[in-house]
């Protein structure tokens, strides 16, 4: 096992990882959220949109939209993420692009995450609380949103377990994270296979187990007893 | 269970000052009768006893192609108590659920207090403050604390300080018989305290009335009659209430009025004594027959 | 799309009057969004015919775009067989009476689920290099159904193993009151069953499997995505051939996601599994759309890798 991290950024990689991961869950969330709240939206077009977003994304290999980013978006249509002239262009268009393409990606299921822990609450809550003068908004931020969030705690996490290890698909485009890694540590010495294996598995147990165990004691913690 | 009634005659009875007087009054129309008025405030703050407080006019409503709601004619006095009985599916719940505007309505007015029901924002909140709705289901905040189910609405509707909300709380929980609860979370509590916690949750509102739909339909037989006794004693606190129930001990104790739906019309209204002895309509007695056979 | 949404109140004429500005706002939007992106592809030429043209042509589909999706059902069809078999074991093991088994399972499961896929994939593709384990011409194949073989194995043994936890109690104990041994019990009442049941997950997780073939790009495997890029970089078009290269996987995926729906409905109507039909009680009714509602996400229907 020394010798993997005595020969190959073992760390880098797995703080290239980390990074990948936490950006496009911050994004995820922001776009995921705003999905969700179109598909819930009383305005059929709105909800459309919201779902059309959805269906077609979560449909999509992440692969695919991956090396769109690349292939398309930069190199076909020209468009940029990252100052052409500076020193660390190459580096920062391959991550931001990644990072986009994690966010799009993921935000479709972030969405229904939501929707999911929105579906959890009882229609007659919102009934209630309307019933007793509540108003709109007072009724999502003291009845609806404190049910939803604990309802979609679980998905969400599911999401984000799923994302960290897709932070992997990204290495397409040249992002120097685990899986870019591995291709490196295969090609020169295949006989770390195992070592390498151990090394990655490990990994990626540190980074997913917390947010498992967090999520599964958080969501029964805070389950609503009905 | 008839002697009940025979003291509604009393002139010290809180129920005597109610308004129109539905046997001389069968339309519903609620021009108070002339003299029914009298004894001084109540404890709620509905309009002046008597005065007509909750008023349909020519409702309509439809499900798709189902005629729900028929050209709804009924007038509710301030301190009347109201039972709506019928058979399944006659439009019982959803005439309950338009008054407060849980289900909407196609044409035809519906006014409480004087005020015709707002369609949205801020007006609509605030009449649905006005008007306390006890559900089938409960639907107490099922991540709140007893407590907090009560308090919610007075502190975040009405403004009213903290602690102040908390102390009326408590003391409505007390009316109620679930004090001693008033820190554990819904699912903790059995069906029929839940019930009267939703019970004391309406009446934190300080309501002008209170609608309860089918409120004892959910509860295992040896839990209803803790929840009738809490909306009986409301009863005669004055309180204007439409309760949609087939509970005919409460009507009888309880109501001035029976108004009997099928196929969402109003076929005919009465006093319970007068409507369980001698319905008029043959739906009513084919419906009776039924029920009470039971 | 009908509009049950509770979550908002049933509008007044000043709501409508909003949500009538609003739409009208977003159909602006969408297509100024819209013609942006079609001006953005005409201006770097992506709207002429030339480019269109090869995506239309018998020829290029004979020659990139038919063999890729076969290549792509191929791997997933080998893929789900062997994880299926494999996924049956690793389940069965970890119900096993016998604590080492389960415990060698439950390890088994735990370190292939935590690796991403593309790191099986990668390790395997190289792995069969070094050992001269497999014919050159089937390295990528090999390489994409190792990845997918071992980590949807690991999905399916959990959903066996949630499926069986997942059945009334009752079932088992009368399985044991008639004498059966709890390996018959297991095998002729209880798995059954929970293989019913999990069916719907299955077909989702099968979508799971048709999008992560598109890894095997990263091997060289000649699935769609990649005889996509090669249409792109013979014509100079590859935006276009990424789009359909796209439609394609999603009219694939929402096929089968519909498949899973329907079946699930049937099993439900038809009442096949104790315990599988929960009485629904009403919640805030968002699924105004029925695709979007899909199957309840088992633990494999997830964001796939992909
Ligand atoms: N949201 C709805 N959409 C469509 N139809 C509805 C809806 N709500 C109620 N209905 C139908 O309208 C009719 C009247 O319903 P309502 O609930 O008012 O009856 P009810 O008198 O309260 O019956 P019950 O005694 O069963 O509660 C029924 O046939 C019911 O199926
Ligand atoms: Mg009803």
């Amino acid at each position: 096992m020394g010798e993997v991290f005595a020969n190959y950024d073992v760390f880098g990689a797995f703080f290239m990882t980390i990074r990948l991961a936490v950006l496009s869950a911050i994004g995820s969330l922001l776009l995921g959220t705003v999905l969700a709240v179109f598909r819930m939206s009383p305005v059929g077009l709105v909800r459309g949109i919201g779902a059309a977003y959805v269906n077609v994304v979560r449909n999509t290999p992440l692969t695919l939209i991956t090396v769109f980013t690349m292939l398309g978006a930069h190199s076909n249509l020209g468009i940029r993420v990252a100052d052409p002239a500076s020193p660390t262009s190459v580096v920062d268009t391959a991550f931001r692009w990644g990072v986009i393409a994690l966010t799009v990606y993921h935000a479709a299921f972030v969405c229904e995450a939501l929707r999911s822990g929105v579906n959890t609450v009882p229609v007659g809550q919102a009934e209630a609380a309307r019933s007793i003068g509540l108003t709109f908004a007072q009724n999502l931020r003291h009845v609806i949103l404190p049910q939803a969030f604990r309802g979609a705690i679980v998905p969400l996490g599911n999401t984000l377990i799923a994302l960290t290890k897709n932070t992997t698909v990204v290495a397409v485009i040249g992002v120097a994270e685990i899986a870019y890694l591995t291709a490196e540590v295969m090609e020169n010495d295949p006989g770390l296979i195992v070592w390498l294996f151990l090394v990655v598995a490990l990994g990626f147990v540190v980074l997913t187990l917390p947010v498992g165990l967090a999520t599964t004691h958080f969501g029964r913690k805070l389950a609503v007893a009905r | 269970m008839t002697g009940m009634d025979s003291s509604a005659a009393a002139p010290s009875d809180p129920r005597e000052p109610r308004g129109a007087d539905p046997r001389t009054d069968p339309a519903g129309t609620g021009d108070p009768a002339p003299g029914a008025q009298g004894t001084p405030a109540h404890p709620h703050r509905s309009g002046r006893p008597g005065e007509p407080l909750v008023v349909l006019e020519g409702v309509q409503k439809h499900f798709g192609d189902l005629h729900v709601l028929r050209d709804i004619d009924l007038t509710v006095g301030a301190g009347e108590v109201v039972v709506v009985i019928g058979p399944s599916g006659s439009g019982k719940s959803t005439l309950c659920r338009a008054i407060n505007r849980l289900e909407t309505i196609e044409s035809g007015t519906i006014t409480v207090d004087g005020r015709p029901l707002p369609a949205e924002g801020k007006a609509l909140a605030a009449l649905r403050a006005d008007v306390g709705m006890v559900f089938q289901s409960f639907n107490l905040f099922a991540h709140k604390t007893i407590l907090d189910n009560v308090t919610l609405g007075p502190i975040k509707v009405r403004g009213v300080g903290k602690t102040e909300a908390r102390e009326r709380a408590m003391a409505l929980l007390d009316r109620v018989g679930v004090a001693h609860q008033a820190s554990k979370y819904p699912a903790q509590l059995s069906g029929g305290q839940q019930q009267r916690v939703a019970i004391a949750r309406s009446l934190a509102m300080d309501p002008k009335v209170m609608l309860f739909d089918e409120p004892t339909s959910a509860l295992d037989p040896e839990m209803i009659n803790e929840v009738l006794d809490v909306m009986t004693s409301l009863a005669d606190s004055g309180m204007t209430m439409i309760v949609v129930t087939h509970e005919m001990g409460f009507a009888r104790r309880a109501a001035d009025r029976v108004v009997f739906m099928a196929d969402g019309q109003i076929v005919e209204q009465a006093a319970p004594e007068e409507f369980f002895t001698h319905p008029r309509s043959e739906r009513a007695r084919d419906f009776l027959g039924k029920i009470l056979t039971h | 799309m009908s509009a049950p949404v509770q979550l908002f109140d049933a509008p007044g004429p000043r709501g409508r009057a909003q949500q009538r500005v609003a739409a009208v706002v977003l159909a602006l939007l969408a297509a100024v969004v819209l013609a942006a992106i079609l001006w953005k592809l005409g201006e770097r030429g992506n709207l002429t015919a030339a480019k269109w043209a090869p995506l239309v042509s018998p020829v290029v589909w004979r020659s990139y775009i038919v063999p890729g999706l076969i290549n792509t059902l191929y791997a997933a069809a080998i893929s789900i067989v062997l994880a299926g078999v494999l996924g049956l074991l690793l389940g069965v093991g970890r119900l096993s009476q016998l604590a080492p088994v389960r415990w060698v399972c439950a390890t088994f499961v735990e370190f292939f689920r935590a690796v991403p896929v593309l790191v099986m994939m990668l390790l395997s593709f190289w792995g069969y290099l070094a050992l001269d384990a497999v014919p050159g011409a089937y390295l990528p194949l090999a390489g994409t159904v190792t990845g997918l073989t071992l980590y949807n194995a690991c999905v399916i043994a959990e959903l066996i193993r949630s499926g069986v936890h997942g059945l009334p109690k009752g079932q088992a104990e009368a399985g044991l009151s008639v004498g059966l041994t709890p390996g018959q019990t297991l095998r002729s009442i209880q798995l059954p069953q929970a293989l019913t049941a999990m069916l719907p997950a299955l077909v989702g997780q099968l979508v799971v499997i048709l999008k992560d073939t598109a890894l095997g790009y990263q091997i060289t495997y000649a699935e769609l995505l990649r005889q996509g890029e090669r249409i792109g970089s013979a014509y100079g078009n590859i935006v276009l051939a990424l789009i359909v290269v796209a439609v394609l996987f999603i009219v694939l995926n929402y096929s089968l996601t519909s498949l899973a729906q329907w079946i699930e409905q049937r099993l439900s109507r038809r009442g096949r599994v104790a315990g599988g039909a929960q009485a629904a009680d009403p919640t805030l009714g968002v699924d105004a759309d029925p695709v979007a509602a899909g199957p309840a996400p088992g633990p494999g229907a997830g964001p796939g890798r992909g």
